[in-house]
């Protein structure tokens, strides 16, 4: 455990950062400090002496609940999350798109625990909506520059060897909104397209070596099924690295959401290029500039050339506790956590700082730290009613740190849209609430 | 010990039976799946390239581009490829690229017009992918070039003539240079804090009402968003009751065709569709009777508020699958 703000000067600075950043002078500040404590503490003195004194499911009382009988086995025969947990969803931001069948969900990772998402959470993105499939007709086409081209049933898919993978999926737009300013009042909207599953199918490579890849063959266009008929070009050398042809999630069959009953799963690289509802795989000697990799995709820097290909989702990381959602209630012992990811490889450390990235401490990782995989981070502190500009710092086994917003916009400008991978900072007031800002 | 020894030798025997089909040499195929014939591939092999691979035989002019786009393209990307709500902008947006909000279309961004086959191919009309033949779709490239003044009004798309047309910002694209910046683990005095900017978030523009308590933020869902668009209009959407409701079995066997179709539009009220359970919006129309409202449905009709082109550009539909969906849409809506 360690205290990061202690030294006088330190806190000096948080008040001149707190002084600019509301405009209010030092004395004004320590009222508005102390005023925001005592809010905070009467309000939760308030919340909890309210729910006692309604209930009578607290100590001394026997809670009902232990006073009867509940349902029996089979009463859902797919089990649902508690009725209390109804706000843990999935929401959008309906202004991003024209309507629902092209658009985009966010998952609530401000509400998750260690680094699975549960598949019903998933976030979506579809471009015809979601298609519905009869697995027994479905099929996956391998042709074009091959020795034999394949047509596999589910059957024949699911014949091969399997493999299980723990893998981040991450859209290029995460983020994507903020470039030009911070405007997402919630964590699930500047980090949520982001999710990680365990996902099970056969390694891309076993399907192409039994069909024989041609020496010209270099590059693969995969193409979905359902109503956009999606299409990426994917470099060869992914394809038999480990790419992977995926027809499970978390133990279970994908849900439709996620492409039932096959999909690509490119490790580390852009959502996109990961195909729903897969159902063609053409080996070419070039890649095919389909819309996905031309008009969308691709990023726009300040000079209006675009960068085209840009797969890799790059190291990032964001706090999860306390965020906008999960204010601090109580001052006292707190546990900065979050969850950090590299297109790249694995996680080997994050950093923490408390004032605006001008001093940083080590946190410490918890739990699997997988390659291409969430990685959860964690550290213990003290927060009285301090106020923090709270910022983590990600940094992969290549090496790579996780750069500053100011970085990424000088050497690619405010129009790129796709790949903002910045430090993400949250302001946390006196009160305990957090604000999303943007620190430069 | 007599005992043991018998099983002793049965284990062997069985550990032997097991290893042997357990071995794959390497090299040696699964041999899974059948292998796919040319009329199988045929008809699945939908995608072109830069160099036209993949462009089919036929043609098609702007002329008949024109009106073919006026039919099913201009209710979303309006009459002149400007883009309706927020629906794609097609044309226009020449020489914006490096300014603050840049135009980014198929004139002023798409480095290849064979992207603009392949796509409208592959996914478009919107609510009816792979409808469309290849001639229509040579003419819908056809006039959304024209429409971008890349090509003039004589111009006939076909193989040769699409993958010979030079797109303005075809050299604008390079090959991701990333890692493109270099960040270091610096862990005291890293900035200095009186020039730290700070600037907060803004406000208004988030669903944030499931966390914030009164918050009068934007709605959280596309539907929940247009209910409030109409709502500040002054109009009253009407609970959806379908599920309520007692159908008759025309309109219960009409549910599935709306869902696999008339929902792309009607669920949401794209391109000025009357919306599934907006007992105002559909009134009027009922009111002129099912026999009208089913031959519109079927042949075709461009109203007040939009076009609903035949069959919603579904001509697969059978005229009996219409009349249901229609039936179920009407009596889910009034």
């Amino acid at each position: 455990m360690s205290n990061p703000i202690k030294s006088l000067s330190t806190r000096e600075l948080m008040e001149q950062l707190a002084r600019e950043s509301e405009g209010l002078s030092i004395s004004d500040r320590r009222d508005f400090l102390k005023k925001g404590m005592l809010a905070a503490g009467a309000m939760t003195a308030t919340t909890f002496a309210g729910t006692a004194a309604a209930s009578k499911n607290l100590p001394p009382m026997e809670p009902s609940w232990g006073r009867q009988l509940g349902a029996g086995v089979v009463d859902k025969p797919y089990g649902q999350p508690s009725a209390y947990e109804k706000e843990v969803v999935r929401r959008t931001v309906p202004w991003l798109t024209a309507e629902s069948i092209a658009s985009i969900s966010m998952t609530p990772i401000q509400d998750l625990k260690g680094i699975i998402t549960p598949n019903g959470l998933v976030f979506e993105r579809y471009h015809a909506g979601v298609a519905q499939i009869k697995p027994e007709e479905h099929r996956l086409m391998i042709h074009g520059l091959v020795e034999r081209p394949i047509i596999f049933t589910m059957e024949d898919l699911m014949r091969f060897p399997s493999v299980s993978e723990i893998k981040f999926i991450e859209c290029p737009a995460n983020g994507g909104m903020e470039w030009k300013g911070a405007q997402m009042e919630a964590l699930q909207f500047t980090h949520g397209m982001l999710s990680c599953c365990e996902w099970t199918g056969v390694p891309l490579r076993v399907l192409l070596e039994e069909a024989g890849v041609k020496p010209e063959g270099k590059w693969i266009l995969a193409e979905g099924a359902d109503g956009s008929h999606m299409s990426r070009s994917i470099p060869l050398e992914k394809a038999l690295d480990d790419t992977l042809v995926v027809y499970a999630q978390n133990g279970e069959m994908l849900r439709p959401e996620q492409g039932y009953p096959l999909r690509l799963l490119n490790p580390g690289w852009e959502g996109n290029t990961s195909i729903k509802w897969l159902r063609r795989l053409e080996v070419g000697d070039k890649p095919w500039y389909h819309r996905e990799e031309t008009s969308k995709y691709t990023d726009l820097m300040a000079d209006g050339r675009a960068r085209k290909f840009t797969f890799v989702q790059e190291t990032n990381s964001v706090i999860t506790n306390p965020c906008p959602e999960n204010p601090i209630v109580k001052s006292g012992l707190i546990e900065i956590e979050g969850m950090a990811w590299s297109g790249r490889g694995k996680i080997k450390q994050v950093d923490i700082s408390f004032d605006g990235g001008v001093s940083w401490v080590p946190a410490n990782l918890k739990g699997l730290v997988l390659d291409k995989a969430l990685t959860r981070f964690s550290l213990v502190t003290k927060w009285d009613g301090q106020p923090w500009l709270l910022q983590s710092r990600a940094i992969d086994e290549t090496g790579y740190v996780q750069p500053t917003l100011g970085q990424l916009r000088e050497a690619r400008g405010t129009n790129s849209i796709y790949h903002k991978n910045s430090i993400h900072s949250w302001k946390v007031e006196a009160n305990g609430g957090v604000k999303n800002v943007q620190i430069s | 010990m007599f005992r043991l020894v018998k099983n002793a030798l049965l284990a062997t025997a069985v550990t032997t039976v097991l290893a042997t089909p357990g071995m794959v040499s390497a090299g040696e195929k699964y041999g899974f799946g059948t292998t796919a014939t040319a009329e199988e591939i045929q008809g699945w092999d939908i995608d072109i390239r830069p160099d036209g691979k993949g462009l089919p035989a036929g043609e098609g002019s702007v002329a008949d581009g024109e009106e073919l786009y006026e039919q099913l393209c201009a209710t979303c990307h309006g009459l002149f490829g400007e883009g309706e709500g927020r629906w794609p902008v097609l044309a226009g947006g020449e020489d914006t690229l490096t300014e603050e909000r840049p135009v980014k279309t198929v004139g002023s961004y798409w480095p290849y017009a064979s992207t603009l086959y392949d796509y409208i191919r592959r996914a478009m009309p919107f609510t009816a992918p792979r409808s469309l033949t290849d001639d229509q779709t040579y003419q819908l490239s056809a006039y959304v070039l024209y429409l971008n003044e890349i090509v003039d009004e004589e111009f006939v798309a076909n193989k040769d003539t699409l993958a010979a047309v030079e797109m303005p910002n075809q050299e604008g694209f390079f090959v991701d240079p990333r890692p493109d910046v270099k960040n270091n683990r610096c862990m005291k005095n890293c900035a200095d804090p009186a020039k730290l900017q700070i600037v907060g978030t803004l406000q208004g523009v988030t669903p944030v009402g499931h966390f914030v308590e009164g918050a009068d933020a934007p709605a959280a869902s596309h539907q929940a968003q247009e209910e409030k668009e109409r709502s500040l209009h002054g109009e009253t959407v009407e609970e959806n009751a379908a599920d309520t409701l007692a159908l008759t079995e025309d309109a219960i066997a009409g549910r599935e065709t709306y869902d696999n179709a008339c929902q792309a539009c009607h669920s949401s009220g794209i391109a000025g569709s009357p919306k599934f359970g907006d007992k105002s919006a559909w009134k009027g129309r009922i009111d002129q009777g099912m026999p009208l409202l089913v031959e519109h449905a079927i042949k075709g009709f461009s109203g007040e508020t939009g076009m609903m082109p035949p069959k919603g550009g579904r001509t697969d539909l059978s005229d009996e699958q219409v009349k249901k969906a229609v039936a179920y849409m009407v009596e889910s809506s009034q």
